[in-house]
């Protein structure tokens, strides 16, 4: 009975969080959470901005391109669809965020997201390192800790770039190593060509040499018997 | 000194210079010699940079055929050709690795001329072709630069249209408004924009590899001419032809650097190394975004432009022209010992500034 009270309870207080969460979500300015990007840049030495996460690189607030004050009534609908996604594992399609913002909200559900808020660390821990979004084989909580960029194949860590790439292009590394080995060994063989045709040469104009001096010699015992 | 006087001693200098009796096929191939010592590896920095600029001229011609340059189009052609078209990421990544290790050995080349004391005479003018081919490289990697039109790509080509400006202010007279019409002639409008994109991509894919055309002609007949320089103070004991077994040797060791290029293209994207920020579109309405740097190879000028006075730089970076057009004469008498010294002193810096600008100017301004 106690057991099942205190469930009760618990469920009650953790949907009260989550309404005052959804709540302070909705008069709080969507989305402005610089916490994540000093957070990255410290952490990571790169600089980043908004648009990591953003559709806009100054964030969703203001009357750009993917800011709240653009927004169509149908896309204003998405947001608020969005922003009543508290738990994971539901689609979200907002229109201030990108691809990578919407799967955050996505795996972690909104309520989750918010309490990463106070140690933004927390998110790289929380998305796992199983999403790769641009497939460059990096996983989307990496690049969120590096500040490299997760929607781009081309950008990522260097070293992690060279690693993942070293085996994904294994064959075609291969093929290019084998080919250029070929050809520096050809040219060897070409050179090792080379240094015999010139020996030979020197050994024959020696012979030439030695013969016309021989000649020469034998003339002049000729002449002078 | 009478006129004919004059005329004979220069008639006498380009003679010595261009001794047009070695232009035979027996001469300039048959006959022409590599010395062979511990400096020989010297001999390979001037073949490298031709190979690199060969692959270029290749890889540059292919992107080509994708490329818009208008503002509209510039940067999405970029990504077009990234993501869309065959084998475009590795052609522009090698358009990207090879235009650094380009200037890298360019740099090292003369570098190691200069320790190799390769300018004495009769070889001046080859010098002098070789420092205005360094200077032709570096025009080359600024207004490429400009061409993927992305943040770093316009605010850089601005701040470095606003320090040639900012020259005038240094010189005398009619001069000072030299720097001024050139950054006019080069920028075409107010701002960097369509003109701008118009004129560097004239200037980066017809006029400089017009003028390097030109000027590699030289330097390869005069290399031809002269031979390859002695290098070392005695004799070396052994000297090997340079048709074929030298130029063998050659080919090798490009096919081996072929391999390095192709597999950092492959494997590590130049954009790696810049935020991501920067590579957004240029916007021009946007406020200039934090970082902003030139590419690695103007830190040399970038970080003194950071940390000391602009009369400083200036007055540093015209000595350093000037010494380089004048090294022929004002070290003629320097020992190889000596301009080794200078080399590596040079060799230094440059690399500490590469290496450790950043940490350098951060010790200084705290």
């Amino acid at each position: 009975m106690w057991l099942v009270l205190k469930m009760i309870a618990f469920a009650a207080a953790r949907s009260g969080v989550l309404c005052v969460i959804a709540w302070l979500s909705f008069v709080t300015p969507a989305g402005s959470y610089p916490q994540y990007q000093t957070f990255v840049e410290k952490h990571s030495g790169r600089t980043v901005n908004c648009s990591m996460c953003h559709v806009n690189d100054n964030g969703p607030v203001g009357d750009g391109g993917g800011q709240i004050g653009s927004l169509s009534a149908a896309e204003m609908t998405r947001l608020n669809q969005a922003r009543a996604a508290m738990q994971p594992g539901q689609n979200v399609d907002s229109p201030i965020l990108n691809k990578f913002g919407n799967q955050i909200i996505k795996k972690l559900g909104r309520a989750n997201f918010l309490q990463t808020v106070s140690d933004p660390g927390q998110l790289g821990i929380a998305l796992g390192d199983r999403d790769d979004l641009d497939g460059d084989g990096i996983p989307d909580s990496r690049e969120f800790l590096d500040g490299t960029d997760p929607l781009n194949k081309f950008h990522g860590d260097p070293w992690l770039m060279l690693k993942n790439n070293m085996l994904r292009y294994k064959v075609h590394l291969l093929l290019a190593a084998v080919s250029i080995g070929l050809a520096v060994y050809g040219l060897k063989e070409i050179y090792s060509g080379f240094v015999l045709a010139k020996a030979e040469v020197e050994r024959d104009g020696l012979n030439e040499k030695d013969q016309a001096e021989n000649a020469c010699q034998h003339g002049k015992k000729e002449e002078n018997p | 000194m009478s006129s004919a006087t004059i005329f004979g001693a220069v008639a006498k200098f380009f003679n010595e210079r261009f001794p047009v009796e070695k232009l035979n096929f027996q001469s300039m191939v048959q006959q022409k010699t590599v010395p062979v010592h511990r400096m020989s590896w010297g001999y390979y920095m001037g073949g490298l940079t031709l190979f690199f600029l060969m692959i270029q001229v290749g890889t540059g011609l292919l992107l080509l055929f994708y490329y818009e340059p208008t503002v509209n189009d510039a940067n999405l052609s970029v990504e077009y050709i990234m993501n869309h078209v065959s084998v475009g990421a590795v052609v522009r990544n090698m358009h990207a690795w090879s235009s650094s290790f380009m200037i890298f050995f360019a740099l090292v080349h003369l570098i190691s001329a200069f320790a190799m004391k390769a300018f004495t005479k009769p070889r001046e003018i080859t010098w002098i072709a070789g420092v205005l081919l360094l200077f032709i490289t570096f025009a080359l990697g600024f207004t490429g630069y400009l061409l993927p039109w992305n943040q770093i790509a316009v605010n850089a080509t601005k701040v470095g249209l606003q320090a040639l400006d900012a020259t005038g202010a240094y010189l005398p007279g009619v001069l000072s408004r030299v720097p001024h019409i050139v950054r006019e002639t080069f920028q075409g409008e107010a701002t960097v924009g369509q003109v701008t994109l118009t004129r560097f991509y004239a200037l980066h894919v017809v006029i400089l590899p017009l003028a390097l055309a030109v000027l590699l002609f030289v330097h390869l007949v005069l290399v031809q001419l002269h031979g390859m320089s002695q290098g070392i103070d005695r004799e070396a004991k052994k000297r090997e032809l340079f048709f074929p077994f030298f130029f063998v040797k050659d080919l090798s060791v490009w096919a081996a650097v072929f391999f390095v290029v192709f597999f950092l293209s492959l494997c590590v994207p130049f954009d790696c190394f810049l935020p991501f920020p920067l590579l957004d579109p240029y916007n021009a309405l946007g406020a200039t975004p934090p970082d902003i740097k030139p590419e690695w190879y103007f830190y040399f000028l970038y970080y003194p432009l950071e940390l000391l006075p602009f009369w400083a730089v200036l007055l540093g970076t015209s000595t350093v022209v000037v010494v380089l057009f004048l090294t022929p004469w004002l070290f003629r008498k320097s020992s190889r010992r000596t301009l080794r010294y200078l080399a590596l002193a040079a060799s230094a810096y440059l690399a500490a500034m590469t290496l450790f600008g950043q940490q350098i100017y951060e010790l200084v301004k705290r």
